[in-house]
């Protein structure tokens, strides 16, 4: 088996506890289920494209990628804990090279990005399944946001993890930041219709395109906009990825 | 032949030169003990020699691979216990071995069986359910050293792999390792702990300031720097007045805990002590109580790091 194949066992093995599942799954599905609905009687419909969206339907395809952007957050924890507990230094004192613990952590989110994102997807499915338009770029769109979405937001968290090295530091980071992503974003609600500051501000967070990629894939709606979107999201996926690899590689044992 | 062969080897952090010049040749089968006082030089050494950092200058060969041009080929074939704990602390103990295996390429059955032998072998059968978060220091220890043994290699660094064990763990591991070189497996070993070394290490070196001051066997070591020898003498009673019977005679201590002990240190220890019985006799003193203590590594080791500490001063 090749070396990054086992590393990426290894990943899966420690991530995937009870505490992350439900992480994963039951915190998007209160969002759903519950801010969904109850935000109804505040938001009843969202114009979104030529099409009027239920208020549970816009928040369960913001979800997905939220979601993507929460299984990110793996790729900051399994080397931060990595650090922290000797892992790291074991690891590389064993039959691997950083690029082999690099590429692992990419795969692990790349495939913790894409079950999540099909989580989702299904538990959602029942509140937006009235305005979905399946065409041929619906599932290429899905699977591009949840692989260049995990990369992205991964890298996010794997800088985090590499420049700060009290736990309380890496807590405090990384949820406001994520925080700010997860927020200031049109995971939630559309931007059209905020005040100018804040729906800008929408547009400085790679949350808001990786959601607007996700709906277009759902909705059918994919133009001009969205493939600008897309090549944002892979130009600061690369960017980040870049950093991320740079400050791993120079890590210090 | 050579399992470790270094020349020249040398590390620097800016001025600081952790590791000096050092020489080292490590036959097959032995475990070879590496000592030295704390910022010694040891875990730079074996950080250098486990590829997991350059070095600054030197070579080195690790099982006659070229270790600072192939360091994976080098990694795939030696097991490292590091100083600082390493554990999931997710994974249950059996859980950690079997991934461990997994993550050596162990095929799958012999992985299993491994996991067994070692439970028992370091005493984790009962706690092969627990999480390692939920372990104490030196039962972690133990999972992190039996872990290392789930994959084959043929040279094994261990570096202080006993910090935190209590003495019954310690002398099982020990035993467990001499076990292993006697089937062949090199070991490098260091601690803190000379009883220790004295008790599993064919050969020493003995490292300070980055730079290696003695190399032998623990016997040879002895027969070279450890000439001078401790008897003990206790009298019943107190004699106050001894240190002027004494008078002229070197190389020995006087103190009134529980009686009189004279505590002759000498490389003529005999000698001295021969005089001390010819007053003692002469003055019908009565002897209690004559020991000869042995000489240890440990003593050895602090007059070899003291006369090292002194010369480069």
């Amino acid at each position: 088996m090749h070396p990054v194949i086992r590393l990426v066992n290894r990943n899966l093995t420690i991530s995937l506890n009870k505490g992350f599942m439900i992480w994963q799954v039951i915190f998007p599905l209160i969002y759903i289920f519950v801010g969904g609905f109850a935000y109804t009687a505040l938001i009843d419909s969202v114009s979104y494209g030529n099409k009027t969206l239920g208020y549970p339907a816009y928040i369960a395809s913001g979800m997905i990628g939220f979601n993507i952007m929460n299984s990110a957050l793996v790729s900051g924890i399994i080397i931060w804990n990595d650090r922290r507990h000797g892992m790291f230094e074991q690891i590389l004192v064993g039959p691997f090279t950083r690029t082999h613990y690099i590429l692992s952590n990419v795969y692990t989110i790349g495939i913790i990005g894409l079950i999540s994102a099909t989580l989702i997807t299904a538990v959602g499915y029942p509140l937006f399944f009235e305005s979905v338009e399946f065409n041929f770029l619906t599932m290429p769109l899905l699977v591009f946001a949840s692989v260049v979405g995990s990369i992205l937001f991964g890298s996010i968290a794997s800088i985090i993890s590499t420049r700060l090295k009290s736990s309380e530091g890496f807590n405090v980071v990384i949820n406001t930041v994520f925080l700010f992503f997860a927020f200031v974003s049109t995971a939630f609600y559309p931007a059209e219709g905020s005040p100018v500051p804040l729906s800008i501000a929408f547009y400085f967070n790679p949350l808001t395109y990786l959601v607007d990629v996700v709906r277009a894939g759902i909705f059918g709606n994919f133009d001009t906009f969205v493939a600008i979107e897309m090549l944002v999201l892979v130009t600061l996926t690369l960017t980040l990825f870049s950093i991320a690899t740079k400050l791993l590689a120079k890590l210090e044992l | 032949m050579s399992c470790i062969e270094t020349k020249s080897l040398s590390k620097s952090y800016g001025v600081i030169n952790a590791v000096d010049d050092i020489d080292l040749s490590v036959n097959n089968g032995k475990i070879f003990g590496f000592l030295g006082p704390n910022g010694a030089g040891k875990t730079t050494t074996i950080k250098l020699l486990t590829t997991l950092i350059p070095p600054t200058a030197g070579t080195m060969k690790i099982l006659g691979i070229d270790a600072i041009r192939s360091p994976l080929e080098v990694r795939k074939k030696i097991g490292v216990v590091l100083q600082q704990p390493s554990y999931e602390p997710t994974l249950s103990v059996e859980k950690s071995l079997e991934k461990y295996g997994m993550m050596w390429n162990v095929e799958r059955k012999l992985r299993q069986d491994r996991v067994e032998e070692l439970l028992l072998s370091f005493d984790l059968a009962e706690l092969r359910n627990i999480k390692n978060d939920e372990l104490s220091i030196g039962q972690r220890r133990r999972v992190q050293v039996a872990r290392e043994f789930m994959h084959d290699m043929n040279l094994l660094f261990l570096d202080e792999p006993t910090v935190g064990l209590d003495p019954s763990a310690r002398r099982g591991l020990l035993d467990f390792i001499k076990d292993k070189a006697k089937d062949g497996l090199t070991v490098f070993f260091t601690t803190h702990l000379l009883n220790e070394a004295e008790y599993i290490c064919n050969e020493v070196a003995i490292i300070n300031k980055g730079k290696i001051i003695a190399v032998d066997s623990p016997e040879e070591l002895k027969n070279k720097f450890g000439r001078e020898k401790t008897i003990k003498i206790h009298l019943d009673t107190i004699r106050k007045d001894l240190s002027d019977l004494l008078i002229g005679i070197k190389d020995y201590e006087l103190d009134f805990n529980s009686g009189t002990n004279i505590t002759i240190r000498s490389n003529d220890s005999e000698e001295v002590l021969l005089k001390i019985l010819q007053i003692l006799t002469a003055n019908n003193i009565v002897i209690e109580d004559l020991s000869a203590i042995p000489t240890s590594l440990e003593e050895i080791f602090l007059s070899v790091v003291n006369k090292s500490n002194a010369s480069s001063n």
